[in-house]
């Protein structure tokens, strides 16, 4: 028996327990490997100060296989540490350092290289480069999961070194080996001569071919890159589908997020274990050096006054400080008033980017965002920020016939009303209902045995159902710029939005669900570090200090809400009005010419006139409150397209460029 | 006389230069000053409304004078532009509409027959503009009080309804009628009995009886009651209609006569002696006109329970809704100062139940005509 027992490398553990990384399911596996680089990527851009482009290729190889290929405009990647990051499993620069970062663990890109080596027996290729002048370096990595530790295939194990410029380019093409060596050449009008390319000075390309299922819908790659673009408005997406359409979101603004501080730990916010642990490693000599040196926000006096809680002298040597009294000095850290920690370390979006990247991805009439100040939960800084577009049309009712067609190809849900629901975010059971009934199909129609003549038929019936009013709001959520996918039941952003009464803000909202309406919130959360539920960073912990921060900011844009559909109800009230009376005016003016034979057109004329008046003066004066109403009391960071309830706002945005009011 | 129904059955074009009385000239110029409101106030851009004096309680005054009931001065604006009034204005000048085709013409129909007139679809809607007479009524009513005009004088009726026997000759449309040989139906009253209708010939009744409903009335014409006391015998068929009401005071005021009334022992009955007594709330613009203020109650009183010994089995238990009705109607202020009436509605408020005047069959089937009301009448045994 005792012979049996040996150690497991981390390696061997998760290729068994790849669930535990977001690799459950084939589907899955292709948006975790594409998010793991892309968030690598876009960490890497940002600390080297470059506004990044990011091209992402996912190309069929073979049925169930997909070859996967991310490349950035990077700083690019030592060549002594390239097979260290693409083929150790927890080995990265994020994991011991506080500071706002998409990845932390280290695990991500590796054990992508790792499942797509053990699905399909394909090596991992990489290729870097640090700058134009210099050579580009490309290996073949595989990770050997007894030991953990990286393998070279190409070139006898020494990697393959490629110099700069044409010659550079030659070898590529030979050994078909793939590189964006240029920025794509924006359009222009037909008479002038476009720009010439720009070359690509540095950037790290990763391709890997995994086992993995293509599908579109909710939690897919696409939507993740969405999102994704949404959150990032410094960043532009070029992505190539596997049916050969190319997405490009174009950044909005050239403004990198301001560069993350990196912090030393709260002491609230550190545990027995790793005070041990801390104060094994110090290298201070006294305890009062350790307290100041180790931890933020900890002078010397508050240092004495810990120790004097805890019993324990000032001066006494770090070496000497016993278990017990390590505890003490625990709980003597929690006794003592110690100030928050810097908020500096937190990069917020801003409200204003909020809104550009929301309005650039998301149609909508009305756009308000909100970024909380800096708060702290367990000794962690962390800030919160809320944004929320309002109106626009559900995806189901953009859907063109051949992306249908696609997507009712491509799905495994077993009835119609499941893949209404699973493909179209926020699209509600009633919703899927209402458009089942209007197609006239039954409930239990299978979607793999439509005929070309029923989807015709579905796809009229989901374009002339109204399906806003069943409508869920769809809440997007992000951690670090990072949005988040799955779980959204155990998210604590998802439970707060639930909490919450919209109804005061003017949606519908049955008890403890999120409400409905072409609502789409977004919630930000960034910290040094966050409380994620699992390792596969899917669902944000409930801490009761950043549920309190989501709830106020969620009130905040929901008040802004609030006021716009009030306001908007208001002007559609006056409609109304106008309307009863319109109706009347007709049958009014024909009465009194005959009775004093006036003429009936011009009677007709004044009363119309009137009736304008007065619905609009009436409806003006005062809201629901009793307040009046003025046009531009929405306060800061609002963005509304367009005020006009007559025209037609959706066709308007199709046809010409919005029309955007900031302020 | 009888002017109005002096058109001939001509084409509608002809019709309409049919001979204008000074009445239907003035009701005209009434109706045109409506329009003419309504367009002043249009063009100058204000939103135009009409006045509609008030006909509900709080409007209404009982003159202890005159013993009748007459409309306040408050006045209901009726607007154009208020979203909970624009349907009735509209409705107001439809009829207003529909009153001066009729005088145009020459003609009279009924209230019935002007909701037909004027119900359509409105233009561009599937909204009616009337949904059926019950929309109608009150506002012919309205237009009846904001032109100061009488329903004959908006050339409209209501339908007949109430009877009459008696002593009497008169000359209806121009037809002269002996109401002593009506048989067992009697002279249905017309809804209009003004003098250019209705003349009077000879009348040799001493008085009149008055009674609730055809199925009494018809026990006092079966045991000729009138032609035994000498009087006329009317009935109006619960609430009376104005014509019946009209035809009363006519016959009170040009005759002479005394009026009596036999009505149920109950608030409705109470106020039906009201109506005729003193004029209605909804009505009290006409009160001048209907009221008789010395007509007399003969029964059913509450004593009469007793009085006649009547069978427990016969009465009939008041309702919450009769005991809220019969304590509104003891607060009214021409019952409120007399004592014998507010002794009358305890009685039956203590009694707990109601009589109709048939359950003095339950004794004999003409102990009403042969006992009960000569009785009464020979004792002078009335309320007031």
């Amino acid at each position: 028996m005792a012979a049996k027992q040996r150690s497991i490398s981390v390696s061997e553990f998760f290729a068994k327990n790849r669930h535990l990384l977001g690799f459950d399911n084939p589907r899955k596996a292709l948006l975790t490997t594409v998010k793991e680089a892309v968030d690598n990527s876009l960490d890497a851009c940002e600390e080297a100060g470059i506004a990044p482009e990011i091209w992402v290729n996912i190309s069929q190889t073979e049925p169930d296989r997909f070859k996967v290929s991310i490349q950035d405009n990077g700083p690019g990647i030592l060549k002594k540490q390239i097979p260290l990051i693409f083929g150790k499993l927890l080995y990265g620069s994020k994991f011991h350092r506080l500071r706002m970062s998409r990845g932390q663990q280290g695990i991500g890109i590796s054990a992508a290289g790792m499942y797509g080596m053990l699905t399909t027996g394909k090596p991992v290729k990489i290729v870097s480069k640090l700058s134009i002048r210099k050579p580009a370096h490309y290996y073949e990595l595989q990770i050997d999961t007894k030991t953990n530790n990286p393998q070279i295939l190409n070139n006898r194990g020494d990697g393959l070194d490629i110099p700069a410029g044409e010659k550079g380019r030659v070898i590529m093409a030979k050994k078909n080996i793939e590189w964006e060596a240029y920025y794509p050449v924006p359009e222009v009008e037909e008479d002038q001569t476009p720009p010439n390319p720009v070359e690509v000075r540095s950037g790290t390309r990763v391709t890997l071919e995994i086992e993995a299922k293509y599908q579109r819908g909710r939690g897919s790659v696409d939507e993740y890159l969405e999102m994704t673009a949404i959150a990032n408005p410094h960043v532009t997406l070029h992505y190539l589908d596997p049916d050969g359409a190319l997405h490009t979101y174009a950044r909005s603004t050239d403004q990198l997020p301001p560069e993350a501080k990196e912090i030393k730990p709260h002491p609230y916010g550190v545990e027995l274990g790793r005070l041990v642990t801390m104060l094994k490693e110090t290298k201070e000599g006294t305890i009062t050096q350790f307290l100041t040196s180790s931890f933020s926000r900890v002078s010397p006096a508050v240092a004495r006054r810990i120790c004097e809680t805890a019993d324990v002298s000032t001066r006494s040597s770090v070496k000497k400080i016993s278990r017990d009294d390590a505890d003490k000095i625990y709980k003597a850290i929690q006794k003592t008033k110690i100030k928050a920690p810097s908020t500096d370390c937190i990069a917020p979006i801003g409200e204003e980017l909020l809104l550009r990247g929301l309005h650039q991805v998301v149609p909508g009439e009305f756009y308000v965002a909100a970024t909380r100040p800096p708060s702290v939960y367990r000794g962690n800084p962390f800030q919160i920020e809320c944004a929320l577009a309002y109106g626009g049309q559900n995806a189901a009712q953009k859907v063109s016939m051949e992306l249908l067609e696609r997507l009712i190809e491509e799905t495994d849900a077993r009835t119609l009303r499941q893949f209404l629901m699973n493909t179209f975010d926020g699209l509600g059971a009633d919703s899927a209902d209402k458009i089942m009934k209007a197609g006239e199909f039954g409930s239990r129609q299978s979607p793999a045995k439509l005929k070309q003549a029923e989807i015709e038929r579905l796809h009229d019936s989901m374009k002339n159902v109204n399906v806003s009013d069943g409508q869920a709001m769809q809440v997007l959520r992000y951690a670090n710029r990072v949005p988040l996918q799955f779980k959204m039941r155990d998210c604590a952003i998802t439970q707060t939005v639930m909490k919450m009464n919209w109804r005061s803000y003017g949606l519908s909202q049955s008890r403890g669900n999120l409400p409905s309406g072409p609502v789409r919130v977004m919630v930000h959360v960034a910290s040094v570090w966050v409380p994620f539920t699992s390792e596969s960073k899917e669902a944000i912990a409930h801490y009761d200090e950043i549920q309190k921060e989501i709830r106020l900011g969620l009130q905040t844009v929901g008040r802004k809400l609030g006021m716009f559909l009030r306001r908007r109800q208001q002007v559609k009230k006056e409609g109304e009005r106008r309307n009863v009376f319109v109706r009347y005016l007709g049958e009014v003016a024909q009465a009194v010419s005959d009775l004093n034979g006036c003429d009936k057109d011009e009677i007709y004329n004044h009363l119309t006139r009137v009736a304008r008046r007065i619905t609009k003066e009436a409806d003006t004066k005062l809201d629901d409150r009793g307040n009046r109403i003025s046009p531009a009391d929405y306060g800061s960071n609002v963005l509304i397209i367009d005020e006009d309830p007559e025209s037609e706002l959706t066709e308007q945005l199709e046809k010409t460029a919005p029309q955007k009011k900031l302020f | 006389m009888a002017k109005k129904k002096a058109k001939k059955p001509t084409p509608a074009q002809q019709a309409r230069k049919a001979k204008l009385t000074a009445k239907d000239k003035k009701t005209l110029n009434s109706l045109v000053g409506l329009a003419d409101g309504v367009f002043k106030q249009a063009s100058r851009g204000r939103a135009p409304y009409i006045e509609v004096p008030s006909r509900s309680l709080s409007n209404v005054k009982y003159s202890p004078t005159k013993k009748i009931i007459e409309m306040g001065s408050s006045k209901n604006k009726r607007e154009l532009f208020n979203l909970s009034q624009a349907r009735t204005y509209m409705q107001t000048l439809l009829v207003g509409r529909g009153c001066k085709e009729l005088i145009e013409q020459g003609k009279t129909t009924s209230i019935r027959g002007l909701y037909y007139l004027l119900k359509h679809t409105i233009d561009g809607t599937r909204e009616e503009t009337f949904n059926d007479q019950g929309d109608c009524d009150p506002v012919i009513e309205d237009v009846e009080v904001a032109l100061n005009a009488l329903r004959e004088e908006l050339h409209v009726y209501a339908s007949n309804r109430g009877a009459m026997v008696g002593n009497i000759q008169l000359i209806d449309s121009g037809d002269e009628i002996d109401c002593s040989r009506m048989g067992s139906g009697g002279y249905a009253i017309p809804s209009i009995v003004e003098e250019e209708v209705m003349q009077f010939v000879k009348c040799d009744a001493d008085f009149i009886l008055h009674v609730e409903k055809d199925t009494v009335w018809r026990r006092f014409n079966e045991d000729k009651f009138w032609k035994e006391h000498n009087c006329i015998l009317t009935h109006g068929n619960g609430q009376p209609p104005r014509g019946v009401r009209r035809l009363l005071s006519r016959l009170h005021n040009e005759l002479g006569l005394p009026i009596y009334c036999l009505l149920d022992n109950d608030p409705w009955g109470y106020y039906i002696y009201s109506v005729i007594k003193q004029g209605s709330i909804n009505l009290a613009y006409e009160s001048r006109r209907m009221a008789i203020p010395s007509a007399k109650f003969i029964g059913l009183r509450s004593r009469d329970y007793e009085l006649c010994e009547l069978n427990p089995s016969v009465t009939i238990k008041l309702s919450d809704n009769d005991i809220k009705r019969a304590n509104q109607i003891a607060k009214y202020p021409w019952f409120e100062k007399k004592k014998r009436w507010q002794a009358e509605i305890k009685k039956m408020l203590s009694n707990g139940f109601k009589l109709e005047v048939e359950a003095l069959i339950s004794k004999d089937i003409s102990y009403v005509t042969q006992e009960y009301v000569p009785e009464r009448l020979a004792q002078g045994n009335f309320l007031d």
